[in-house]
């Protein structure tokens, strides 16, 4: 499973994206469960720390929103870590 | 075309790397058949919390652009009817680095009469701010940034 992170998620992830390799039907709560297991260095100042920021993100499995934490993901599953919107 | 299009016209719905001009917005939808031109210019600000701010740095998730057609679309959708004949839509956002006085969103609604106008730029520029995935990053006067609502 490929996890793409945006704006303050890619700044305190370090990464654009990783991959995790996880059974079919992993649920979006392991996979973050997975993300917050890899070890980081510290985010630049002005960026709070990964965990804070999951909190409040949503998410899209292959661009199309993930509202159930509980469902089922396949293999190859893009999932995007979108932070709070603050267009405008 | 459909009732929607002949009601309603979207004139412009996009997300812009260069300088965003009201007056272009403004010129694009009024017609003579309109008695109201509203518009919306969202601008950079030099302070943000008691704190100066340098600039801004706007990024948009790839399907930003698709979303802002889509709540446009919606918005029409929902404002289609008896009252509602001749409304024409523009709405822009900015992306990349923003200096203060840039306009990083612009909105205009050109409708027969002026409270149609208000109304519905006011939801367009609600709806933008809470359904495009777009983020903004500021560059404070003091050296430091913050990446805006994130929740740090």
């Amino acid at each position: 499973m490929l996890v793409r992170f945006f704006a303050a998620a890619c700044a305190a992830a370090g990464v654009e994206e990783e991959d995790h390799p996880m059974p079919e039907g992993t649920s979006l709560e392991t996979l973050l469960a997975a993300v917050l297991a890899v070890h980081r260095p510290e985010p630049p100042a002005g960026t709070a720390p990964l965990p804070r920021i999951l909190q409040r993100c949503s998410f899209l499995r292959n661009q199309v929103a993930l509202r159930d934490p509980t469902a089922g993901l396949g293999t190859s599953d893009v999932i995007d870590v979108l932070p709070p919107f603050a267009g405008g | 075309m459909s009732k929607a299009e002949t009601q309603i016209q979207v004139i412009r719905t996009s997300l812009a790397s260069e300088p965003i001009a009201v007056e272009e917005a403004i010129a694009a939808v009024g017609s003579e058949r309109d008695g109201a031109v509203v518009s919306f210019s969202g601008v950079v600000r030099n302070h943000d919390g008691g704190k100066g701010v340098e600039q801004l740095r706007y990024s948009a998730h790839p399907i930003a652009e698709q979303v802002l057609r889509e709540v446009v679309a919606a918005l029409v959708q929902e404002k289609t009817g008896a009252d509602s004949q001749s409304l024409r839509i523009w709405a822009a956002h900015r992306v990349g680095r923003l200096e203060i006085g840039d306009s990083a969103l612009v909105c205009a609604v050109a409708a027969p009469h002026r409270q149609q106008a208000f109304e519905v730029c006011c939801e367009l520029v609600d709806r933008i701010k809470a359904q495009v995935p777009i983020w903004k990053e500021q560059f404070f006067s003091d050296g430091t940034t913050e990446w805006v609502s994130s929740g740090g």
